[in-house]
């Protein structure tokens, strides 16, 4: 008798515990879908999209990088970006907007920065068109454009 | 229809929960009763169809009412457990306050004009306070119920939400609230709107004395404190508030003797076993004696705690449910606080902040309060266990502070239109 009490105690705590546990995943998913949505939900702007997969590399990348202003991309935190990628360099590239259209230029980086498997001159202000592809050390985007692509 | 019997799904854990604890209650208690049975279906029916009104009709955030729905079935289970008759009626006061919590998610998106009625806030908790003093009964050597007929009912649970509304007006722009048409110059402006503040403050502290709440009092200077703290400009004058509070917390000690005895108590109860310290040393021991794991519904001794419906559910809790179980509600409350939090930093408008952030604290703190002194951590305190604890006033008026969180939360749920991700439908 003592044993049936026992277990049946345990099965109540343990029912406890399973709900706090799916409260908490429910709550970790919500997070996660978050921040995809908060970069992507203001307005109309051009944005750079992850072509790798995020399980691959072990470090965080979002899924999405909104472009709605000039942004610097690199390891070091003062960056817009931050890409903490061990082949980036800490000033790796920086992104700009002249009169609505997105420029890229390479910051002397030691790896380099490729549109479309091509190399950037160090200093050369490469325009971005939809559906480029941009490669800096290991992570690949893909810059789309919708307004003004096409 | 299957679909929701999926095991992810954390309201099939509060289903599975409420029929294992009505069973074992029904198979423990000798006399055996049938009406156990019943009312937990009941129980489970009425939590059923509040969830799947809110994830029907798009309420907002869905984990606040799950979490509450576990903490009040939970308590419903221990009250129901002491005395049949008390559970029944703590489940009509959580139907009540599940009604409100609707009416109130309802109507606070709908009337836009909650920050404009910091007057009225004022006078209705003055007013308040005036007829507890004036009317009310004397129950327990505290001067703090009000009785209408055969319900019996605490107004000092809706000042402290008036208390909360005034503080939201207040900080939305600070130190701009009154004055605004008269003819002083900035800086005595600033001045007087300070005056203000800590003059209304201290009416309650000062009313909630009178009615020897300490609880409370402790309650509302923190939450002042910590609103101060996140919204106020003045850090000098924030430093004087914190300065002002050593010299009250000098004063109770010295000249008031229930405050005197209470922290006596607290630091040795045992010198007066039978005596002063008899409620905290039975909730010592009933806290121990229920081990890992519980002694199981029905077969402890927790009716041994006095007052244990209101202030001691929690010991009650911990001896049948276990230790474990006690630690599970902390973590749940914690859960609460946490999406509370998340709210005040998602909302764009300040008077909404300050309301939200406000209304986390106060469960929070409160919740602190009362499990930090059952379990001696901190001298005790009367107040209350949210959503636990047996009170009709202090679950409508939970309720009513989650009902106005949803509200909030689900003001930029719409706007972020892409929102909570739905698991297993």
């Amino acid at each position: 008798m003592g044993i049936i009490t026992l277990l049946v105690n345990f099965i109540f705590v343990l029912v406890i515990y399973c709900f706090i546990f799916s409260v908490i995943r429910l709550i970790y998913m919500d997070i996660k879908s978050m921040s995809y949505y908060r970069t992507n939900g203001s307005g109309n702007f051009p944005y750079l999209k992850l072509i790798n997969q995020r399980e691959m590399l072990n470090y965080k990348v979002e899924e999405t990088y909104s472009l709605a202003k000039e942004s610097t991309i690199g390891r070091k935190d003062k960056n817009n970006i931050v890409i903490k990628d061990p082949y980036i360099s800490g000033f790796h590239a920086q992104i700009s907007i002249k009169e609505g259209n997105y420029y890229i230029k390479d910051l002397g980086s030691k790896n380099g920065t490729f549109v479309n498997d091509k190399p950037l001159k160090n200093g050369h202000e490469w325009r971005l068109s939809n559906g480029d592809k941009i490669r800096m050390g290991q992570v690949e985007f893909l810059f789309v454009d919708v307004i003004n692509g096409k | 229809m299957f679909g929701i019997f999926t095991y992810r799904k954390p309201l099939n854990f509060i289903i599975a929960l409420n029929l294992l604890a009505y069973s074992v209650m029904f198979c423990n208690l000798k006399p055996y009763k049938v009406e156990t049975l019943y009312f937990g279906l009941g129980i489970i029916f009425m939590i059923c169809t509040a969830y799947f009104i809110i994830l029907k009709t798009k309420l907002g955030d869905e984990y606040l009412f799950l979490i509450v729905s576990m903490l009040i079935s939970l308590g419903i289970t221990m009250i129901y457990r002491l005395d049949n008759n008390t559970g029944i009626k703590q489940a009509i006061w959580t139907a009540i306050g599940i009604v409100l919590f609707f009416a109130v998610c309802q109507t606070f998106r709908l009337l836009k004009i909650w920050d404009k009625l910091a007057v009225y806030y004022m006078v209705a908790s003055v007013f308040l306070f005036l007829i507890t003093l004036l009317l009310g009964r004397n129950i327990n050597g505290a001067t703090n119920w009000i009785v209408i007929g055969k319900l019996s009912f605490q107004p000092l649970e809706i000042s402290k939400i008036l208390y909360i509304l005034f503080l939201a007006c207040y900080f939305k722009k600070p130190d701009q609230l009154f004055f605004n048409g008269a003819k002083f110059d900035e800086t005595k402006r600033i001045k007087l709107n300070k005056l203000v503040l800590v003059l209304f403050t201290f009416i309650n502290i000062f009313f909630l004395m009178l009615q020897r709440e300490w609880g409370s009092i402790l309650l509302i200077s923190f939450i002042y404190i910590i609103i101060l703290y996140v919204f106020g400009n003045d850090v000098i004058f924030f430093l004087c508030n914190i300065l002002m509070t050593i010299p009250v917390a000098l004063f109770g000690y010295y000249f008031v003797h229930h405050i005197k005895v209470r922290i006596d108590t607290w630091l040795n109860p045992w010198a007066d076993i039978a005596g002063k310290g008899y409620q905290i040393t039975q909730s010592l021991f009933a806290i121990c004696s229920g081990g890992y794991f519980g002694t199981g519904l029905g077969l402890g001794r927790p009716d041994m705690v006095p007052a244990v419906n209101t202030d001691f559910i929690f010991s009650a809790i911990c001896e049948e449910m276990g230790i474990l179980t006690g630690v599970a509600v902390i973590l749940l409350y914690m859960l609460l606080t946490y999406r509370g939090l998340k709210i005040v930093m998602k909302v764009k408008m300040k008077f909404y902040k300050v309301l939200s952030l406000g209304i986390t604290t106060m469960l929070g703190l409160q919740t602190f309060i009362i499990i930090g002194g059952v379990i001696k951590l901190i001298p005790l305190t009367g107040i209350t266990l949210p959503y636990i604890s047996y009170g009709g006033s202090s679950l409508v008026s939970s309720f009513i502070i989650l009902g106005i969180l949803q509200a909030i939360s689900k003001e930029d749920y719409v706007e972020a239109d892409g929102g909570e991700v739905d698991e297993g439908e």
